[in-house]
């Protein structure tokens, strides 16, 4: 099922489907998104979820801690999509 | 942390020390290392019970078992659940696994563009080893690989870098998918 992902930063609308990764799935439509990693080490693609839910694969303690997720911050790169959702990137993206 | 393992654990570097500072980091004296680091991961539960080490919150943490003065060697041990993966990245300087428990394949690659191409690389899979109990890998600086924890319990192992994790001159990561290469900044100035 593919949902809307929202990307605050650009304002661009993209579909995901629940099985793939907003990361993957943003810089696949074209969209710049940060990244480094892209397998929830570095934490370059650390985003604010706005609205929504996601599930998250696994990632590392030092990339995101128990407090930001609780904050309702996410991995772009480890994140699925679970309903249409809203985010935006918080790093500063590439140089 | 346990006196017995502290002696260990910095035993274990100046060992890896001495065969540094003698052979150099080549592929003979990585693999000197490894078979150190391996029958100090082959203790096991003796000297790294399961207790002393917080799992992780996610699913990937590391905890410092030693470090070198003078921006040296860096000994941890280190906690991977099922399925925490890394894409292919050159972390710049050369690291020694060995397992305690679980299973951790490690895949290496090499760069096959020119790096003409700002942002832009491609990589291919030059062969691959599996981290088990008893096992461990050596890569040299600026080789090229990528992990991921198999099966359903957690991979528990010794990783021993060239330099402190914090220290690391930078890491490089490699997206096939993406044909693209991110360069993450070096944290040795903070």
């Amino acid at each position: 099922m593919a949902f809307q992902v929202t990307i605050g930063n650009t304002g661009a609308t993209i579909a995901c489907s629940g099985d793939q990764r907003i990361l993957h799935a943003a810089v696949g439509a074209g969209v710049d998104y940060p990244y480094g990693c892209a397998t929830g080490n570095c934490a370059a693609c650390i985003s604010e979820l706005r609205a929504g839910e996601v599930s998250m694969l696994p990632y590392s303690d030092n990339a995101l801690s128990e407090v930001q997720r609780t904050e309702g911050k996410i991995l772009a790169c480890r994140a699925q999509p679970l309903s249409d959702v809203e985010v935006i990137w918080l790093g500063r993206g590439r140089k | 942390m346990s006196k017995r393992r502290t002696q260990a654990c910095e035993t274990l570097l100046r060992r890896a020390r001495t065969i540094v500072d003698a052979e150099g980091t080549g592929e003979a004296a990585l693999a000197k290392i490894k078979d150190l680091l391996v029958r100090l991961a082959n203790r096991g539960e003796a000297l790294f019970p399961r207790g002393a080490f917080a799992m992780p919150v996610a699913q990937g943490r590391n905890h410092v078992l030693a470090l070198e003065g003078g921006d040296g060697m860096g000994l941890y041990l280190t906690i991977g659940l099922p399925g925490k993966e890394a894409a292919p990245h050159d972390h710049g300087i050369w690291c020694v696994n060995a397992a305690i428990s679980g299973h951790e394949v490690h895949k290496f690659y090499r760069r096959t563009d020119d790096a003409a191409r700002d942002g832009y690389a491609t990589v291919e899979a030059v062969g691959e080893v599996m981290v088990a109990p008893g096992q461990g890998m050596a890569m040299g600086d600026h080789a090229i690989h990528a992990t991921e924890v198999l099966g359903d319990v957690p991979a528990i192992g010794l990783a021993l870098y060239g330099y402190a994790l914090a220290r690391f001159p930078s890491v490089v990561w490699f997206h096939s998918e993406f044909t693209s290469v991110r360069a993450m900044p070096s944290r040795r100035a903070a």
